[in-house]
């Protein structure tokens, strides 16, 4: 059964989001303030995109990473470590960061591989385990529960946008210079999903663990590779929020949970495993991100904020999920008909 | 794209905004707290004393930040984008804010710290006008001391335990018991207990179930657990000596009947009112003698016999800060 192109998930988070962008404008004419309101949500979305889509590696698996946020932290710590004690350059100790965030991924994928408990209960475990060990690795190897360094370059990631690099009269587009690094995310967890072979057997392993391994697919050490990707995503997320935060602190990653699966699940990944959406994943996270900064810029007060905030999301899953079902229908219809129409 | 234009030559444009001076019509005054709690509630109404007193062009109090530093700095951004030029903020996390205030100033807003100070040595707002945690906690702790006879077993409760605040709370009822010389035994210091009320009144009857008989006082230095400690001591009826924080009408009630031997009290009033005035003279042209300037607003320790007064002492202390910014903090031509 083929779904009409106008029933594509993507396309319709991309139609709510023009649509709110739309009624946002109308109603407060700052949301298209390029300083105050477009760059500041172009450098958040970026942390809420790679957040999704180390939730999606796993999801791919039809498994979950409740450690999302703390894997992020740890991540973190050890990047700002690196940073203040050995004094390593910012791309060296971004690598430092990715590779303890690998390998803690990795050691949750290993767990629930050689154990076969269910994903929820060892990431939940290591999460909490995780929580102790950040606030122990803060006050042994830093003065409070913050490393304030500022490696060369931090700053410049953290505060420029394209716009502020010209030649003559020609300025770059205003967009922060820590969008790239989550667009490089983006392409490759895509390409690796779609094009090589690893991404694809990790889907097949979620769709039927069974049929995969009857297809010599070996399932357990697919199973860690996707928490390593997952683990190693966390913390880029973590990464991405320490620069625009401004400093690589405990509280990293405290807020990441939620925004972790709102991304891909809004953008069509299924809970189940087999299927993932990284382009969904973007809209989703998108989404989110300008209904935050719409109600943001309505003043809505805190308890009406997250009614309206969870209403809004409501109401666009709802929209999303009715286009599909009459697409369906269409679809089902001549067919029921013998196919006449 | 930055990439390509600096392959073949480019310059990197550094603007920054000149601050104009605007005359109190055109200053408008948002306070962000770092989210929804009782400490807050005052800086509503002194806020529109402030803008009536000192003739504000607009004010708006936002605790949409609830506890988390990004959203925070969105809310931010979001009242700039909307025409707020001056901005009194407790971040809330002291180790980050001061980014947050640095990207701000470049944009030329005026901001104060208020209720809390970035962590290290520095402060990228104009002032901070907080209550000094350290002196508080060890206020606090000194009076629980004084109260259990000078020696024994003391507890501390208190707030998360990433923020940089806890950690100077944590410092400041050490030196307490430090000065006893061993008299003082810290049985417990219990942290992120803060969230809610029912967190603090869960993790006080574990901590009584537990140790209750080892208990000779307990320090809070968070304001949930002040409540919950207050009542849970009053009902186990233990001979513990509770040092509350704050002014809530639960602790002031029971101040007065004895089952909580004192509370250290600050001064939001007086962050919110003397913090909106520093804010529109800078708006005005004047600047601060020294950038980034730490002023305490001040704690009491409130008992038994000043319970019904302290309030007058709080506002004489209001009164001179505000003298104090004209005096001693503020340079205007």
């Amino acid at each position: 059964m083929r779904i009409p192109f106008w029933a594509n998930p993507r396309l319709g988070l991309l139609v709510v989001i023009v649509v709110l962008v739309a009624v946002f404008t109308a109603l407060r004419p700052a949301f298209l303030d390029v300083g105050l309101t477009i760059v500041p949500m172009q450098s958040d979305l970026t942390v809420f995109v790679v957040v999704g889509l180390a939730q999606l590696a796993v999801l791919s698996l039809g498994h979950m990473n409740l450690a999302v946020g703390r894997m992020a932290a740890v991540s973190a710590f050890a990047a700002g470590w690196a940073y203040d004690k050995l004094d390593v350059p910012l791309p060296v100790g971004l690598v430092i960061g990715l590779a303890v965030g690998a390998l803690v991924g990795a050691a949750a994928g290993w767990t629930i591989a050689a154990t076969g408990v269910n994903s929820f209960v060892v990431t939940l475990a290591l999460d909490f385990a995780l929580i102790g060990l950040v606030s122990l690795l803060y006050s042994t190897f830093s003065d409070g529960v913050a490393f304030h360094v500022a490696p060369a370059g931090l700053d410049i990631l953290r505060g420029d946008t394209f716009a502020d690099y010209c030649m003559g009269d020609l300025c770059g587009p205003p967009i922060p210079l820590v969008v790239p690094i989550a667009l490089v995310a983006v392409v490759a967890v895509g390409v690796f999903f779609r094009n090589s072979r690893l991404g694809r057997e990790i889907l097949m392993t979620g769709s039927n663990v069974k049929a995969a391994e009857l297809s010599g697919i070996p399932t357990g050490r697919r199973i860690i590779q996707a928490h390593a990707l997952s683990g190693l995503l966390a913390a880029l997320a973590g990464f991405l929020l320490a620069v625009n935060n401004g400093a690589f602190s405990a509280d990293i990653g405290g807020s990441f949970l939620l925004p972790s699966f709102l991304g891909p699940v809004l953008g069509g990944t299924l809970l189940a495993g087999g299927a993932v959406s990284v382009l969904g994943t973007v809209f989703g996270a998108a989404l989110t991100e300008v209904i935050q900064t719409g109600l943001n810029l309505l003043q809505f007060e805190v308890e009406k904020f997250k009614i309206y905030i969870g209403f809004v999301l409501l109401v666009a899953l709802s929209l999303d999920r009715l286009r599909h079902v009459l697409a369906e229908r269409r679809s089902a219809a001549p067919a029921e008909r013998g196919g006449t129409a | 794209m930055a990439i390509a234009l600096c392959a073949v030559g480019c310059s990197r444009n550094t603007t920054h905004s000149d601050q104009t001076k605007l005359e109190p019509a055109q200053v408008k005054v948002a306070l962000v707290p770092g989210g929804p709690h009782p400490y807050f509630q005052p800086w509503k109404d002194a806020l529109q004393k402030a803008k009536a007193d000192f003739k504000l062009g607009d004010v708006t109090f936002n605790e949409t930040s609830a506890w988390n530093q990004t959203t925070q700095n969105s809310v931010l951004k979001s009242l700039a984008a909307q025409g707020f030029n001056a901005f009194g903020v407790f971040g809330v996390s002291p180790d980050t804010i001061n980014s947050t205030f640095g990207d701000l100033h470049k944009q030329g807003f005026h901001l104060a710290s208020l209720g809390s100070c970035p962590a290290g040595d520095t402060d990228n707002a104009d002032f901070c006008l907080a209550t000094d945690v350290r002196q508080a906690a060890y206020k606090a702790a000194k009076s629980a001391i004084a109260a259990m006879g000078g020696s024994g077993n003391l507890v501390h409760l208190t707030g998360n335990k990433t923020d940089s605040n806890t950690t100077r709370r944590i410092q400041g009822v050490q030196q307490a018991i430090d000065e006893t010389g061993g008299k003082v035994t810290l049985l417990q210091t219990v942290t992120d207990i803060d969230t809610d009320l029912q967190t603090a009144q869960k993790a006080v009857a574990d901590l009584i179930a537990a140790k209750g008989a080892q208990i000779n006082g307990i320090v809070t230095t968070a304001y949930n657990p002040a409540v919950a400690s207050a009542a849970a001591v009053k009902a186990a009826g233990l001979p513990v000596k509770v040092v509350a924080i704050d002014d809530d009408p639960t602790i002031l009630g029971d101040i007065k009947d004895g089952s909580v031997t004192a509370s250290v009290v600050q001064n939001p009033v007086g962050q919110a009112y003397v913090g909106s005035y520093a804010l529109s003279k800078l708006a005005g042209g004047c600047t601060m003698k020294t950038s980034g300037q730490t002023v305490d607003s001040g704690s009491f320790v409130v008992a038994k016999d000043n319970a019904d007064t302290y309030d007058t002492q709080r506002q004489q202390q209001t009164a001179q800060l505000r003298k104090d910014f004209d005096d001693k903090y503020l340079s205007c031509s």
